[in-house]
């Protein structure tokens, strides 16, 4: 009996000695982004390619653009969107241009604290400098809004902040893509865009149980999604099979309407509506070159 | 003669096994709001190529498109989903009745859009030659990255719930413009109220 009571003390007390270097544990890169003049109506653009508009604005109940308060149900727990207009209590109006970039691009806070994966930045982390100087030249445009964004609930364990540098040592893949030089500017743009602000492996690759994405499944379509609902596979073979072309799937991106005459419901419906609606001609083409091309999603 | 009766009775036999299994062996009420939908996601599949500029266009064809969706939508489309008739195999989202007013108002707002198409439909396309014109009021391109504004600008306005639209102004309007919006409409109900199954 007194052997593990001990035994259970040790453990507590290595657990707690875990605790605490997960917690000391520093994470993040420094950033230099001197000197960038940004352009705002470019990173409205990118803005609205990365799903920030609509995530972050809780159009449902009248809240103000990009004020935060949408709720996302996950098996973590539920997460609410925080606040990303120039309020500087309660956005991010105090923040600097280095602070939003290592938010951006690393997912950690201007506390050091890292972000839940539900905020895709591993995504985002594809942005070179001079789209991050536009985005936050178009954030700096947001009315502030004085409105606290709801606490995040998760359940325990996950509740356990510091434990997220553990995940992000195992799972993190980040950084810019390198273009690929025996492919036309168009893949190249059409993989930037769907690797990374689109993020649309966020909801068609999936995940494992600790919510990383599992790449060998690359956006092979996944269930359990926030919204209760399932997303298709749009790997080159399932797209083809299901009669999509380059054409059609720019069209469907900037309409709704699929090829067989059905319109876009549950979260596909918003990405339309708050996302690749907006997007310009030739990156709608793009995103189909490069979905529906051999070496598209499932190049190494 | 007979050989050919035979077959065709086996291929409408065989048509309606594969609708059955389409629908999810969905029968009564369910199955028939099932191919209303799928008697306006025709019309869609249709004028969407028309609109694209894939196929010519066609005044009469868009009318009558138009006059298909009206038919469906409104009354004729809420009348087709009583209380309690959610659950498997439909598709129907539990929010249809705990939400019947924006579901209305939805399927109200397509009852205008698609009358207001019918009148637009000898206005032709926007560009007035066809693949230009696509997405024209869906915002596409330089429109709505030509300001900062955009981050403040929500969504768009022709997205808003249940928004009342006067027919006599979507008259106006290029057929494509109008066309769209009924995309919009159609996608909003599904967000809200459809179950995705894939």
């Amino acid at each position: 009996m007194r052997r593990i009571a001990k035994l259970g003390a040790l453990a507590a007390v290595l657990a707690a000695a875990g605790a605490a270097s997960l917690h000391a544990w520093p994470i993040g890169r420094p950033v230099a982004l001197e000197s960038i003049a940004g352009d705002a109506a470019r990173g409205a653009y990118l803005a609205r390619m990365s799903g920030c508009i609509a995530c972050h604005t809780n159009a449902e109940n009248g809240g103000a653009p990009l004020a935060g308060g949408v709720k996302l149900p996950t098996d973590f727990g539920t997460f609410h969107s925080p606040n990303l207009t120039t309020d500087t209590v309660n956005g991010i109006g105090g923040w600097s241009i280095q602070e939003f970039s290592k938010a951006v691009r690393q997912g950690v806070s201007p506390d050091g604290e890292p972000y839940y994966p539900a905020f895709p930045y591993p995504f985002y982390s594809r942005f070179s400098d001079q789209d991050i100087a536009d985005l936050w030249a178009a954030f700096r445009t947001v009315p502030a809004v004085a409105e606290a964004a709801p606490e995040q609930e998760l359940r325990f364990p996950f509740s356990f902040r510091p434990a997220l540098k553990a995940w992000r040592a195992m799972f993190l893949d980040t950084g810019p893509l390198e273009p690929r030089e025996d492919k036309s500017e168009a893949w190249n743009r059409g993989r930037f865009i769907v690797r990374g602000p689109a993020h649309c492996g966020a909801c068609h690759t999936p995940r494992n149980l600790l919510g990383a994405r599992q790449a060998e499944f690359a956006l092979h379509g996944a269930e359990g999604l926030p919204d209760g609902g399932k997303s298709p596979p749009i790997t080159k073979a399932k797209l083809e099979e299901r009669g999509w072309t380059v054409s059609n799937l720019a069209y469907a991106l900037r309409s709704g309407i699929t090829p067989g005459g059905d319109v876009f419901g549950g979260s596909m419906g918003e990405v339309v509506r708050d996302g690749t609606s907006f997007l310009s001609d030739d990156d709608l083409r793009a995103i189909a070159i490069y979905l529906l091309d051999k070496d598209g999603p499932n190049e190494p | 003669m007979k050989i050919q009766k035979i077959i065709g009775a086996g291929a409408i036999g065989l048509a309606s096994i594969v609708a059955a299994y389409a629908h999810g062996g969905a029968t009564g009420i369910v199955k028939e709001r099932m191919e209303a939908m799928g008697t306006m996601s025709d019309v869609v599949k249709a004028l969407s190529a028309m609109m694209r500029g894939e196929t010519a266009y066609n005044a009469d064809a868009v009318r009558d498109g138009a006059e298909t969706i009206r038919r469906h939508a409104g009354e004729a489309l809420t009348g087709l989903f009583p209380e309690g008739s959610g659950g498997e195999p439909s598709e129907a989202k539990a929010e249809v009745w705990s939400n019947w007013d924006e579901f209305s108002a939805l399927a109200a707002q397509l009852e205008t859009l698609s009358e207001g198409l019918g009148l637009a439909a000898d206005n032709g396309l926007m560009s007035g030659s066809g693949g230009q014109a696509q997405g024209g009021m869906m915002g596409g391109g330089t429109g709505m990255m030509g300001s900062a504004n955009t981050m403040m600008g929500g969504t768009a306005p022709m997205m808003g719930r249940g928004g009342s639209f006067d027919a006599a102004v979507l008259a106006a309007m290029p057929a494509d413009g109008v066309f769209n919006m009924i995309a919009q409409s159609c996608s909003a109900c599904h967000t809200k109220f459809r179950l995705e199954k894939n």
